[in-house]
């Protein structure tokens, strides 16, 4: 990577105008990586919040900021990655250099990085540490038919990564709104244990209550808070259903591991040219 | 560090940052609280730079805050920091890249976007938004903009590349950088605003789909 002094961290997330919790993640992780000092400076940019990807344009000083390193904090490459991200930011390809003299290198999104699937592996251990792993199917759970995101593809290609490693007496990729669908899971699975981990960036709506509904492991039509709920049905685990342990995870993107990544992806942006 | 002395330049004769109360300390430090609570007893303390994160996610009825520049900061904390630097990492929690903008703004490299090339510039869900007509502009940049109950930002861009301005029913000091937006007639320090932000553009769309009265 060019030098420290001279290099920013910008990383771009979705954030929500419901959800706190959607950006949570990402503003952890620029937290962390802060604190580690590799860049003279970290930011994060949203869609939905602020500072905004228009607004990040102006974030860096050209007089001190000479390389900005884009990370898309998003599960897959898609329609965020591929054309809103590049066209807020005037991005025109993975190396972009503009007339203030900054040159910004564009990343490949955290999902797309080979220690996904070993952080993937490594929180549902952390989540069911217990259970031997020749008795337990783990799945692994994205939206599935989702606009133009290809995350039913990522979780797919991530269920067969983890399934070579034989670890595992099964290994799926199963979907919200595609099949095979979460909701399946007594049917598709035949193990004493479960272990269920969410594909997505950020806790919210899917991870603490749509999904845990279609699992049967909570009832829908709660009024407490989106805090109280996703403190709930993540801390209440393991869920005894018809003689089964089902393991419930939080959303991969809150493992603070997620920063390593993010670090991988922006020194990966300057040496890789697949983007273009 | 650029934007540490830029604040250090505009905090030599400014206090304020939207409804921020800005105080030095005797060692270098700076306390911060909302404004109406600089002389309020019994405060909630907070130490490090990233707890503005907490404060800034909800209003006083504990509702989230998807506009951080709406002036619906909430009451009764006060945050403590050590350095200029830490004063940066807290202003840009509360407000996220308003020091940036002022930044850039200070040093003439601040550029404007009108809300039309905002607008047609979206794609996907959003595409439809750019139908919006000039007097419905006029009408929701009016309600949702304004400083009283709807953002405390200085509207620097223009309604389309003619030079129009936004909306006939915002004051003219809502485009002054030097007017208080908070209406308090401080010297403040501006929250200023190049481009139409996105939670305007999910209006304008809603106008379009008839989904709110302009």
């Amino acid at each position: 990577m060019n030098g420290r002094q001279e290099s920013a961290l910008l990383i771009v997330g979705h954030g929500s105008t419901v959800n706190p919790g959607s950006s949570a993640p990402t503003l952890s992780h620029a937290t962390e990586i802060r604190r580690r000092n590799i860049f003279a400076d970290v930011q994060c940019a949203f869609w939905k919040e602020e500072p905004s990807l228009r607004d990040a344009i102006f974030l860096f000083d050209p007089g001190t900021i000479k390389n900005v390193y884009v990370v898309p904090n998003f599960i897959s490459e898609g329609y965020f990655t591929q054309t809103v991200i590049p066209r807020e930011l005037e991005l025109n390809g993975r190396i972009t250099k503009r007339a203030n003299g900054q040159t910004w290198n564009y990343g490949e999104p955290v999902g797309n990085h080979p220690l996904m699937t070993e952080l993937l592996v490594q929180r549902a251990r952390e989540i069911a540490p217990d259970v031997p792993e020749n008795q337990t199917s783990l799945l692994i759970v994205a939206h599935g038919t989702d606009l133009n995101e290809n995350s039913a593809v990522a979780a797919k290609r991530e269920a067969q990564r983890i399934r070579r490693l034989g670890r595992y007496a099964n290994v799926l990729n199963v979907y919200m709104e595609e099949f095979p669908l979460v909701s399946d899971w007594r049917v598709l699975t035949n193990t004493p244990n479960v272990v269920v981990v969410p594909f997505f960036i950020s806790d919210g709506l899917h991870s603490y209550e749509d999904i845990p509904v279609m699992l049967g492991i909570i009832d829908g039509g709660s009024t407490s808070s989106a805090e109280a709920k996703c403190e709930e049905v993540f801390r209440r685990g393991p869920y005894k259903i018809d003689d089964r342990s089902l393991f419930y995870a939080s959303s991969i993107g809150t493992d603070a591991r997620v920063a390593d990544i993010i670090v991988e992806q922006a020194a990966a942006g300057e040496t890789n040219g697949s983007r273009n | 560090m650029p934007l540490e002395k830029t604040l250090a330049a505009v905090l030599s004769d400014k206090s304020r940052f939207g409804q921020i109360f800005i105080q030095r300390t005797g060692s270098g430090g700076f306390v911060l609280c909302h404004h109406d609570d600089a002389n309020s007893r019994g405060l909630e303390i907070f130490k490090k730079p990233e707890d503005a994160l907490r404060i800034a996610r909800s209003d006083d009825a504990g509702k989230y805050r998807p506009l951080k520049t709406a002036p619906n900061l909430r009451r009764g904390w006060r945050l403590e920091v050590v350095d200029l630097g830490e004063l940066r990492r807290a202003l840009d929690c509360f407000y996220p890249g308003r020091l940036a903008m002022l930044a850039a703004w200070t040093d003439n490299r601040l550029s404007t976007t009108p809300l039309r090339e905002t607008l047609d510039r979206q794609s996907g869900m959003y595409r439809i938004a750019a139908k919006i007509s000039d007097q419905q502009i006029d009408d929701v940049v009016g309600n949702f903009c304004k400083s009283g109950g709807g953002c405390l930002r200085t509207i620097l861009w223009k309604r389309d590349t003619h030079g129009a301005i936004p909306s006939t029913s915002l004051p003219p000091k809502k485009f002054d950088p030097g007017h208080d937006q908070t209406g308090r007639g401080q010297n403040a320090i501006p929250l200023l605003c190049q481009e139409p932000c996105n939670l305007l553009v999910v209006e304008c769309r809603k106008v379009v789909k008839g989904e709110i009265d302009e």
